[in-house]
């Protein structure tokens, strides 16, 4: 039984086209020009309870806008919506006390007080029984060890601490569903780490529904089995991480170390060189003709060794959202 | 009910991070009493009355009117409504179970306990200076009257300033352009400056039709007894009827704002 259905969702904008320069916005104040922004164009996909979902695409792909409608914030244009059961732009209270939305560069936490005060007005505003509320703030300061900065200003903590207190003020009425727009955007590599480890023991210990975008390719990679990526509005591929490399590359890598120095131009029979810097040379391949390829470098080239792998997926996202063929 | 106590709690503290800007604030509001009591001390220099005023009773009700204007004016929300919507905070309400609106008024309430508590000490200072002889009705019916009318003008400013705030849905850019109209008006035609039954009567009975004389001037001239009760209730009523022509109004502009939001940011 899903908990999130989406089906078919259209967002679309309407913007402002301004000319540059002054007399671009004189002309502006007269008559606007207005063209309809395609955020998300019809975009379906269903999520289960306790699915840890990775949103990848893109700047302006549509990713925070499915999220902002998902959470109630944006009436959509078209489309079906149903989260908990619920249409999410109803705003009901009873929806609201089941979910929350974490965006990497919004805060909600009081900035002149310190962070307790602003889970004491969750508490207050989630109505949270007191002895979970204890439980469930006990529980979140250990998993993010912040104990020692629950009573200094909000303003006075290094942004890592802050993430992790919006994390806590986030989680403070154990929502069923979570949402998070780039946790980890302007952290250092360790406090990443961090975060994506909490995330992932909190989706275990919770089984609540997370559905995660991220700019970082780590972030996905190491939380998230199932990913969706979505690109201009439209969904380019809904499924497992593993199968991305299936689906979308068409090609390999060989990696080639040379004991002796080789003549380029030969190579490039091989297959296209992506890099070639002696005694080192990555090649990519077809992926039907793989094994060929591999078979003509060892009796043509004096190879030392040789590496056979499917590409990075960082690559392969790359190459999708550009449009360009690998191999 | 209890999240919003909690809200007015945690604003409470809030405001008291801010002591410099708060001090600063309330040195303008004696400041602003300081120069019209000087405008109007030059004004009464050659004569006992004017337009039907004496200086004492002039002075009772310059005293009066910042005590209430600390009360019905302090309106923070005024300030940060408008930011907050077009920066898109507003989605940390949208999405919990609270309502904005009713959030920004408790918080407006937070701070008038704090100026209040502030203006009586002024006020004493100032009684003190100037010992003007303030008349207060002895009418309990007449201070039930004019505490309501207070409430009524409460409500019907913070409605005011939402509604100039909500073109911000429409038009992100434009906190302020509408919300300085109000405030404008607030200065000249509630009674803040000089009691408006020194206009002219047809400019007087013309301003019975907008919202601002409510604000400050029918409160105050019930409560020092100006007014007959009858009068009073008739006031209270109109009051009333303007807080609940702007409620509605509010309800439709901010609900159409909402559909039109776009949630800027990302």
């Amino acid at each position: 039984m899903p908990v999130i259905e989406v089906h078919n969702l259209k967002k679309y904008y309407k913007v402002h086209q301004k000319e540059p320069g002054l007399a671009g916005s004189i002309k502006s104040l007269f008559s606007r020009k207005y063209y309809d922004a395609k955020a998300v164009d019809g975009v379906s996909f269903e999520i289960d309870a306790g699915e840890l979902v990775g949103f990848i695409g893109p700047n302006g792909a549509g990713k925070t806008t499915t999220l902002k409608v998902l959470s109630g914030l944006l009436y959509p244009t078209a489309g079906h919506v149903s989260v908990l059961g619920y249409t999410p732009w109803d705003r009901k209270p009873a929806f609201q006390k089941q979910f929350s939305l974490v965006m990497g560069q919004k805060n909600q936490l009081w900035w002149d007080l310190p962070a307790m005060e602003s889970f004491i007005l969750n508490k207050e505003i989630y109505e949270v029984p007191k002895e979970q509320f204890q439980k469930t703030l006990d529980e979140l300061v250990e998993l993010l060890e912040v104990r020692d900065f629950l009573k200094v200003q909000v303003r006075k903590l290094s942004l890592g601490q802050r993430m992790k207190m919006e994390l806590i003020a986030a989680l403070i009425h154990s929502p069923k569903i979570l949402f998070l727009d780039e946790p980890t955007i302007g952290l250092d590599v360790v406090m990443q780490k961090k975060m994506r480890d909490f995330i992932k023991e909190y989706n275990h210990r919770s089984n609540s529904t997370i559905i995660l975008t991220s700019h970082y390719m780590d972030d996905v990679k190491e939380l998230c089995e199932r990913v969706i990526i979505i690109d201009k509005g439209k969904l380019l591929f809904d499924g497992a991480l593993s199968e991305i490399i299936k689906k979308f590359a068409n090609h390999k890598v060989l990696t080639v170390v040379f004991s002796e120095p080789v003549d380029e131009e030969k190579l490039k029979n091989i297959g296209q060189i992506k890099e070639f810097d002696y005694p080192k040379a990555i090649i990519s391949v077809r992926r039907s003709a793989t094994s060929l390829a591999a078979a003509e470098l060892l009796q043509r080239f004096p190879v030392a060794d040789l590496n056979i792998e499917e590409p990075q997926i960082e690559d392969i996202i790359r190459e999708v959202f550009t449009g360009k063929d690998l191999a | 009910m209890r999240k919003y106590l909690t809200v007015f709690a945690v604003d409470w503290q809030n405001q008291f991070i801010y002591r410099l800007n708060f001090f600063l604030w309330r040195f303008r509001n004696v400041l602003r009493v300081l120069m019209t009591y000087f405008l109007w001390t030059s004004i009464f220099a050659y004569r006992t009355t004017v337009f039907g005023y004496t200086r004492e009773q002039i002075m009772a009700y310059l005293l009066l009117v910042i005590f209430l204007y600390g009360f019905v004016g302090s309106c923070p929300s005024n300030d940060n409504v408008g930011g907050e919507v077009s920066s898109g905070a507003l989605n940390n309400f949208l999405v919990k179970p609270i309502g904005y609106l009713r959030y920004w008024f408790t918080r407006d309430l937070s701070s008038k306990l704090l100026n209040t508590v502030f203006a009586v000490g002024e006020i004493s200072l100032l009684w003190f200076i100037f010992r003007p002889a303030l008349v207060f009705s002895s009418q309990p019916l007449i201070i039930f009257l004019g505490i309501l009318m207070l409430a009524s003008a409460v409500v019907i400013f913070y409605l005011l300033g939402k509604l100039a705030i909500s073109i911000v849905f429409w038009a992100p850019e434009n906190t302020w352009g509408l919300m300085f109209m109000v405030l404008v008006f607030t200065e000249i035609l509630t009674g803040l400056i000089f009691p408006l039954d020194i206009l002219p009567s047809h400019i007087f009975t013309a301003l019975q039709f907008t919202p601002f004389p409510y604000l400050l001037y029918f409160p105050l001239v019930t409560f020092i007894g100006r007014l007959s009760p009858q009068l009073s209730f008739q006031y209270l009523l109109q009051s009333l009827i303007w807080l609940g022509i702007l409620y509605s109004l509010l309800r439709k502009v901010w609900s159409a704002g909402l559909k039109n939001y776009s949630a800027y940011g990302g």
